[in-house]
């Protein structure tokens, strides 16, 4: 009993360090001794030279990179929240005609395989002439199932009583909705603020299909020509590969349980 | 019921009682507008970009059909007897289904066990941080996280052949050797992933009820028993969802098989189409040899795939499954 108690510790223990080494192992790689890529056996311990990832962000155009990937993400998010909470609020509170063919619609799109539909997706931003433009980037994402989903489930808990007043005090829908029902519904916003970021940073095949222009490419798109160019600088390439994945680290390492209680779509935590 | 929270805007009491008759009518138009306003915006971005697309998808695959000369001809099924004829295309269904089929029991299976294995750790602040950082691989970027992995496998100076080295195992050429670069791309994606299926497994072992948890205790139940009566029943649902979503994200896997397999090795998909998948295969036809027809037959084919998948779990898990 002791004896597996112990071993289950020790799991716990190892299995995540298992899991972080590779981020970790970027790390050597990049900020490490000259040949910390090469040496046999592995070398463990950052020296802290942070000439290559200097180097990465003098000698290539890495900041442009870096702009776009944060100008798509922010744009993004800005405009996720307006559609889900105007959409939100429609479902929870407004019996249109047709309210529950839309509902079905929202369901839909998160059935559909991405993967099939990217060649005439291609097409349609063909024709809207979107291809290799940020709005391409942006607008197909600026509406998001769960994040409809997730404003009209916190909407609905608003008293009834709050959307009476504000009618009563003649306020209209719009202000009501941002300045009202929004704040109310704090949880929701940071949710979808959270993983729109992480969807949007880390896009990589629809950048990859509907852009073509190095001006406009997000970082991830960049990374993976980098690879092309530095495939022997592993130095260099670890040191991309850092910066790329710093932000996701930081904001991870601060809001990690949001984000995991966001994805699991619950409280982890065991109820009576 | 209909006008009561939608009335927003001034009212005008004349109009009212000029036109009490066709009041509440009026009333409930003014709501759907008010309504069809509010959704306007994500309903233009859903048909635009993904409804739309999907129905526009049956048209392509039965055309000859030319993005730049905008010419399409009519041509029945014939774009996909052209595809059943090429081998290529019978070696992606058969590495997407080996990568499938390897790949979800093998997340399923390592998530539950590191779900459970959490369960009993999480009672400790500890617990979160395992959590968090078998987790952490979900959210970062597949191609940063991918340059590493390439490194990894190595078959030089890789830590993989390092590890294998320690166990007294030869060394393998991992991503350069057609029988383990499709493997290669699973223990990536196996990383990448199950953290992200431990979390939905633990949400649903945190919905199990305590009570029912003490009462198998109090009779004595525990270990294997405890799990093989208690949890595995009661996870059902869960395991289902699981298992439903694995399998659609696995047979759609593109980035990490991209710059794993293509990067500094030039095209993807190596080598010799040991890991050329459905979703490669349709990428390469569309946006490299500019095939369109040929890759929306090939969209339809998985498109149908993952219904079918789909339809196939929740027959099973209708009849199989127990849900409370």
């Amino acid at each position: 009993m002791r004896k597996a108690f112990r071993f289950r510790t020790l799991l716990l223990i190892v299995l995540p360090i298992l899991f972080f080494l590779p981020i970790y192992w970027t790390f050597v790689i990049a900020v490490g001794y000259h040949g910390a890529a090469y040496h046999l056996p592995p070398v463990w311990v950052p020296l802290f030279h942070w000439t290559p990832v200097l180097y990465v962000l003098t000698h290539t155009h890495w900041l442009r990179y870096v702009a776009n990937t944060v100008g798509i993400t922010a744009a993004t998010i800005v405009l996720v929240l307006f559609t889900s909470a105007l959409a939100g609020y429609a479902l929870a509170e407004i019996p249109f005609k047709g309210h529950s063919v839309y509902f079905l619609l929202v369901i839909g799109v998160m059935m559909l395989p991405q993967q099939a539909l990217l060649v005439p997706q291609y097409v349609v931003l063909f024709h809207l002439h979107m291809l290799n433009t940020y709005s391409a980037m942006v607008i197909p994402f600026a509406a998001n199932s769960s994040s409809i989903f997730l404003f009209r489930q916190f909407f609905k808990k608003i008293p009834v009583s709050f959307p009476e007043i504000a009618r009563i005090e003649g306020v209209s829908t719009m202000r009501y909705i941002f300045r009202v029902a929004m704040p109310l519904a704090k949880p929701a916003v940071a949710t979808s603020v959270l993983l729109t970021f992480i969807a949007a940073w880390n896009q990589f095949q629809w950048p990859l299909i509907m852009t073509n222009s190095p001006q406009i490419q997000p970082i991830e798109l960049a990374l993976s020509h980098y690879m092309q160019t530095y495939q022997a600088n592993w130095r260099e390439l670890a040191s991309a590969a850092l910066l790329a994945l710093s932000p996701i680290l930081i904001v991870f390492a601060f809001t990690q349980k949001h984000i995991v209680q966001a994805v699991a779509g619950g409280d982890l935590n065991a109820k009576d | 019921m209909a006008q009561a929270p939608s009335r927003s805007l001034v009212q005008n009491p004349a109009q009212d009682i000029s036109s009490s008759r066709l009041a509440p009518w009026r009333a409930r138009l003014k709501t759907s507008m008010l309504g069809y306003g509010l959704i306007l915006p994500s309903l233009l971005v859903f048909l635009t970009f993904f409804y739309g697309p999907a129905i526009f998808l049956a048209y392509i695959a039965f055309f000859h059909w030319n993005i730049f000369t905008q010419a399409s001809t009519f041509v029945g099924f014939e774009n996909f007897v052209t595809l059943f004829h090429q081998p290529v295309f019978w070696q992606a269904l058969l590495n997407t289904a080996y990568y499938v089929i390897v790949l979800v029991p093998a997340t399923a299976l390592l998530a539950l066990g590191l779900a459970l294995l959490l369960r009993e750790g999480l009672s400790h602040r500890r617990g979160g941080i395992s959590r968090a950082f078998i987790f952490l691989p979900h959210v970062t970027p597949v191609v940063a996280t991918s340059i590493i992995w390439v490194w990894i496998f190595n078959p030089q100076f890789g830590l993989a052949n390092t590890v294998l080295h320690f166990f007294h195992i030869p060394a393998l050429n991992w991503l350069e050797s057609v029988h383990w670069a499709l493997p290669s791309v699973m223990i990536y994606t196996l990383w990448h992933s199950v953290g992200l299926y431990t979390v939905l497994f633990l949400a649903g072992l945190a919905s199990i009820p305590r009570s029912v948890i003490e009462a198998a205790t109090t009779d004595g139940a525990r270990g294997w028993r405890m799990f093989k009566r208690v949890f595995w029943p009661l996870l059902g649902p869960i395991t289902f969802f699981v298992l439903v979503l694995a399998s659609i994200n696995t047979m759609q896997t593109f980035s990490q098989i991209y710059t794993l397999t293509g990067g500094p090795h030039g095209g993807a998909g190596g080598p010799a189409f040991s890991t050329t998948t459905d979703s490669l295969l349709i990428y390469q036809t569309a946006f490299l040899y500019l095939h369109f027809s040929l890759a929306s037959a090939m969209s339809i084919i998985l498109f149908i795939l993952i219904m079918t998948l789909t339809l196939i779990q929740k027959w099973v898990a209708d009849r199989f499954v127990f849900y409370r």
